[in-house]
């Protein structure tokens, strides 16, 4: 936190400041930052150690006084700049409450989840902070870059809180019983437990937010910071009184509670690396840096090297090596299993670098106004306008209530987003249920499912898609796009039954034990979900209109089943659910389509119940069998469904007719052979571009003496009535080859063309002969 | 009454019997050389699977028998790009009056989806590992990584031939073995991941081999039916190919590499970590090909003409007579094949076929193969 201000008070210089600046001469700024920022994670995980001798309180103390000294003396506050008035004082004195409790949390943070995890959560820029939270509650976030970026942080916080299994040998390693001793660690504890957390994720919530709160006390002390005279002047002050505020607590603390240093002057050396490191040098360097570059450059370098240092060290902290190397003659400590590097912080601190990056980058837009240019002078023009211009880049509020509407307005996305929440809730519940209970094959199933609402998703956004406006590069709307995640969803579905598939044959051999007592009221709420969807499925077939709206129902049951019975292996359970989603987007609004649908979740119930008639089999007569068989008859039931899907989404892909609308183009074409005036068509090309767009190509000859707008608006009448809506209507008379090769150009083109059309064996009429 | 189409009387009704049409296929199949070489490899592929089969039911392991049927797996995608090279070359009939070239893009897209669920699937398998790697036995992984190594390093090779040829020839080959290459690279890595993925269960290892096998073979398939001279596009395309087939490479380096430091260094962690990358790798290098071939299936306007159309409207625009210029619509029908429709408005007395001649010189120019103008003449 002592890097206050950095960015704000010197923002002005900072952000508005000649911007091309030589990047050689910026060379050793950076440099110089890195170095800083190395220093700084070196401090803090020295502090980390520190900490496990002294008690926090006395340790802010003891830092606050330290820094209070060394900046007193650099800055000398109290003999230059303005006099400090009364309510400045009383101003400096609420920023020293509220800077002590910010680092109160933060060490209390670092307490809990060790150095490297507070690092990566608590030294992003508040450059950083600020456009991530732009872009999550306001509406100016600045592209989707940073909506990019804003979804990697949160993904690398998420990936901190759920996949870091850190918190067991932490917790066996130092529940640290002894720092109780102090009422307010004690409140902290309290409340973490009552959440229901581990210490560790305790700490990375108590972490992002005391994040939160540093940024938001950073830009309220901006103004201070001014009134007072600089940064530096306000920091020195503050923590002057700081220190005279931590002091009567610190004594009561001594007092009351027998300290655990044996010898405070072996922690002298490493109390002064912690507050030159972590506070002193890291506060000047910040603050020159960010005034030689940019604060979003400053921040960029920055973060990215204190990231990687905090893996290095990290890494190697506890090593032997880094043990003898390391002057202090600390308490020793022989738990280097606590806080150790695992994928899950690897992970995180990878999407924490990327997003650093990514939401510093472009923050030249600034966060009220958008930089539209710069003037002849070199400074550049800010759009403060520029929110109402900026419609493409949406914040996420008000992206997602913009897609919630549209995706209630329609019947079909209407009737996949209740589908899809079925499920999740479903999932959820299961996935609580499994984590509450212990029980691995409850969590690995729950997972499976949320895998499986992928699918639903797909179709979700493909229904949304399908209503996009035609643009200059997709000439014909979106429409496909139905068709196309039909078909991946039926492809998805044919692997998984082929999986499904090979499973069941392993297991027919030597059919495994199977844990039953689970699987009947998991299976039977899959079942319930599912006929749930052959309801809205039904109801919607019976409305007709309605297409390719439900699929998603089946999900739950199927994999159940298997998932329980294998909950070890979690590998194939996967089902049942693949049905559901399949059909969503293939019914382009054909009938046969929604029939195939409606059949596709008949055949899903009907795999749901097998799971559960298997269950049956297996509780009443112990028919192991039983399991297998059942999973053969879904797996290919669900082969059997999916077939017609991919064949009629193959047929619209490779720009077959319509067969629905195959006879009346016959018969349109016989129309036109007699239209007055034809001598003959060519190349007729019909095609359905999706469920509402049937485009149509035809060039049609006629006798030179005829008009041709009349023969356009016959045949294009004609086949309006056969169904094509976006034709185009070629009339040739015979002077148009002569026309055509009597440019010499263009007969080698049409030469060209006439002899590729050969090879392609489009050649099918005699009539096309220059 | 006039015969709809000249061709009604070729197309017969498909009702043949079933030798006839078997030797038809093999005869349709061996009669070009892509194809050819694609149902080679399958035929690789398959006796491979076969012979891993019958000695898993020998010797009874049952890791054995389900890693033949992860080849069986891999050899659907194989076969998909066999079926295209075959159905790519069907004549055009009443129904499909495109005829069927564009099942070779389909068939690009089908494989490169399965590379993606492949890639997710290996890629989530390496999470899991790396969260508690489990115990690998390697003994038999450093060979067959090598083996891999080996055909994968043939499998370039191979390509740069089939580049050379491209230099001489049209170039679509390559855009070709584009479509239906993507799944083959893939696989390989799919291969080793699950050949990691199971090593407890002894045989395995034995995918990475073929798997690469494949992978290239189909790389030059295809080359031979092009059907018009090459398009800006397939340079690209090339590159993307080779790409696509370096990434192969690193990743059996990869794999030799977390071979040798499990086996003298006892890294577990390695595993997990190649088989992650390998992922990642074939993710990426998919992406490309996913992202055309949906393209080409939403009917979007090519890339290399976006730039080129603006331009031809233009032209198109004045030259004399012409008021507007409305609905255009251009589409790829299969790699470098380009379609376009246009709605003219006229004056009155504009002369038409003039119009329509020089509009089709014009896009020709541009490389729109088949053009489609409709002229409306406005209304006095």
């Amino acid at each position: 936190m002592e890097e206050k201000y950095s960015g704000q008070a010197l923002a002005g210089g900072g952000l508005l400041g000649p911007v091309d600046v030589p990047s050689a001469r910026l060379t050793r700024y950076i440099v110089l930052l890195c170095f800083a920022k190395f220093l700084k994670a070196v401090g803090l995980f020295e502090s980390y150690d520190l900490l496990k001798a002294v008690h926090l309180v006395q340790f802010i103390f003891i830092v606050q006084l330290g820094s209070a000294f060394f900046m007193v003396l650099f800055q000398k506050p109290f003999s230059s700049g303005k006099v400090v008035t009364k309510r400045q004082w009383i101003k400096i004195f609420k920023h020293a409450v509220v800077g002590c409790i910010i680092s109160l949390l933060w060490f209390f943070g670092l307490t809990l989840c060790g150095p490297l995890r507070t690092l990566l959560l608590f030294e992003h820029s508040d450059v950083v902070v600020l456009s991530l939270l732009s872009v999550l509650f306001t509406n100016s976030g600045g592209g989707p870059a940073k909506t990019r970026g804003a979804a990697f942080f949160i993904i690398a916080v998420i990936c901190l809180l759920l996949f870091d299994n850190d918190d067991l040998m932490a917790k066996i390693a130092e529940h640290p019983e002894g720092h109780h001793d102090s009422a307010l660690t004690h409140v902290l504890y309290t409340i973490i437990a009552f959440l229901g957390v581990a210490d560790h994720k305790g700490g990375v919530l108590l972490l992002v937010v005391a994040l939160c709160c540093k940024v938001g006390f950073h830009i309220a002390s901006r103004k201070l910071s001014v009134d007072v005279g600089g940064a530096k002047r306000l920091q020195a002050l503050s923590h002057l009184v700081s220190v005279v505020l931590l002091c009567p607590w610190v004594i009561v603390l001594s007092l009351t509670t027998e300290s655990k240093v044996e010898s405070w002057s072996s922690l002298i050396m490493p109390f002064v690396t912690v507050i030159f490191f972590v506070v002193i040098l890291d506060f000047y360097v910040e603050s020159i840096c960010s005034v030689k570059m940019e604060a979003s450059t400053c921040a960029r370098y920055g973060s990215f090297l204190i990231f990687i240092s905090a893996l290095l060290f990290g890494n190697f902290w506890t090593h032997p090596i880094t043990d003898q190397l390391r002057a202090m003659n600390k308490p020793p400590h022989h738990e280097s299993t606590e806080h150790v590097l695992s994928g899950g912080v690897v992970v995180s601190a990878v999407f924490f670098i990327l997003s650093a990056n990514i939401l510093s980058y472009p923050s030249r837009k600034g966060q009220k106004g958008t930089l539209i240019g710069y003037s002849p002078e070199g400074t550049p023009l800010y759009n403060f306008m520029g929110d109402a211009l900026q419609q493409s880049s949406q914040s996420l509020p008000r992206f997602i209530k913009e897609s919630l509407k549209q995706i209630l307005e329609e019947y079909d996305s209407r009737q996949i987003f209740y589908f899809l929440c079925l499920n999740l809730a479903f999932t959820f519940v299961e996935l609580f249920y499994g984590v509450w209970t212990n029980s691995l094959g409850l969590i690995s199933d729950g997972f499976h499912m949320l895998f499986d609402c992928s699918a639903l998703v797909m179709g979700l956004f493909a229904a949304l898609m399908t209503r996009w406006k035609a643009t200059r590069i997709f000439s014909y709307g979106y429409g496909r796009v139905e068709i196309l995640s039909g078909f991946i969803n039926g492809l998805f579905l044919m692997v998984i039954a082929f999986f499904v598939f090979m499973e069941s044959v392993a297991r027919l051999v030597d059919p495994p034990d199977i844990d039953t007592n689970m699987l009947t009221p998991v299976s039977v709420g899959g079942l319930i979900v599912n006929l749930v969807g052959i309801c809205a499925f039904s109801h919607a077939h019976s409305h007709g209109a309605s297409r390719g709206g439900c699929h998603l129902h089946d999900h739950s049951h199927s994999h159940h089943g298997h998932s329980h019975s294998h909950g070890h292996v979690h590998s194939h359970s996967d089902h049942g659910h693949s049905h559901g989603h399949s059909h969503g987007s293939s019914a382009g609004g054909m009938n046969t389509n929604m029939r195939g649908v409606f059949l596709h979740v008949l055949a899903d119930t009907l795999g749901s119940v097998g799971v559960i008639v298997s269950t049956i089999f297996i509780q009443q007569f112990g028919w192991l069998i039983a399991d297998p068989l059942c999973s053969l008859f879904i797996a290919t039931l669900i082969f059997l469904s999916v077939i017609p899907l991919l064949k009629d989404a193959c047929q619209v892909l490779l720009l077959r007719i319509p067969p629905e609308q195959e006879k009346d183009l016959h018969a349109a074409l016989e129309k036109i052979q007699k239209i007055e005036g034809v001598i003959s068509y060519r190349d007729p090309h019909f095609w359905c571009h999706s469920a509402s767009v049937v485009a149509g190509t035809i060039h049609v000859q006629v006798v030179s003496d005829v008009m041709e707008q009349r023969i356009v608006q016959q045949v294009t009448a004609i086949l309006k009535d056969a169904g094509v809506n976006n034709l185009t209507v070629q009339v040739e008379k015979e002077a148009y080859f002569q026309h055509m090769s009597g440019l010499s150009t263009g007969f080698q083109d049409v030469l060209a063309m006439a002899q590729q059309l050969e090879s392609m064996k489009y050649y099918k009429d005699g009539t096309y002969i220059m | 009454m006039l015969p709809l189409s000249i061709k009604d009387d070729e197309y017969k009704p498909p009702k043949f019997n079933l030798l006839r049409k078997v030797s038809g296929w093999f005869r349709s199949i061996l009669a070009d050389k892509t194809s050819r070489n694609l149902f080679f490899f399958l035929c690789l592929n398959l006796s491979f699977a076969f012979v891993e089969l019958l000695y898993g039911i020998w010797s009874n392991s049952l890791g054995l028998i389900s890693d033949s049927f992860h080849m069986f797996f891999d050899c659907t995608a194989l076969l998909a790009g066999l079926a295209a090279s075959v159905i790519s070359k069907w004549r055009s009939n009443d129904a499909f009056s495109y005829g069927y070239v564009r099942a070779e893009v389909l068939a690009g897209f089908v494989n490169g989806l399965f590379l993606i669920f492949t890639a997710f699937f290996i890629f989530s398998e390496g999470v899991e590992r790396a969260l508690e790697p489990p115990d690998v036995h390697h003994e038999r992984l450093l060979p067959v990584s090598i083996l891999g190594f080996i055909v994968n390093l043939i499998g370039i090779f191979v390509f740069q031939h089939g580049g050379h040829g491209h230099s001489h020839g049209s170039g679509h080959e390559h855009s070709h073995s584009l479509f239906n290459g993507g799944l083959g690279h893939g696989h390989s890595h799919g291969g080793h991941g699950h050949s990691h993925e199971h090593k407890h269960a002894h045989g395995h290892t034995h995918d990475h081999g073929h798997s690469h096998g494949h992978s290239h073979g189909q790389d030059y398939c295809h080359g031979d039916h092009s059907l018009e001279e090459m398009g800006g596009s397939s340079k690209q395309i090339l590159q993307g190919v080779f790409l696509h087939i370096v990434a192969d490479t690193l990743g059996s380096i990869g794999v030799i590499i977390s071979a040798l430091l499990m086996q003298n260094y006892g890294l577990m962690i390695a595993d997990p970590i190649c088989s992650m990358l390998i992922a990642l790798l074939i993710g990426v290098s998919i992406v490309p090909l996913l992202k055309e071939s949906i393209g080409i299936l939403m009917q979007r306007t090519p890339p290399s003409l976006e730039n080129a159309l603006p331009q031809c409207y233009q032209r198109v625009q004045q030259l004399q007579g012409v008021y507007s210029l409305h609905d255009p619509h251009f589409w790829t029908l299969c790699t470098d094949v380009y379609i376009g429709t246009l709605k003219l408005l006229v004056a009155p007395d504009a002369d038409g076929r003039w119009i329509l001649s020089q509009t089709h010189n014009i896009f020709t120019q541009a490389g729109v193969r088949q053009l489609y103008i409709q002229i409306d003449v406005a209304a006095m």
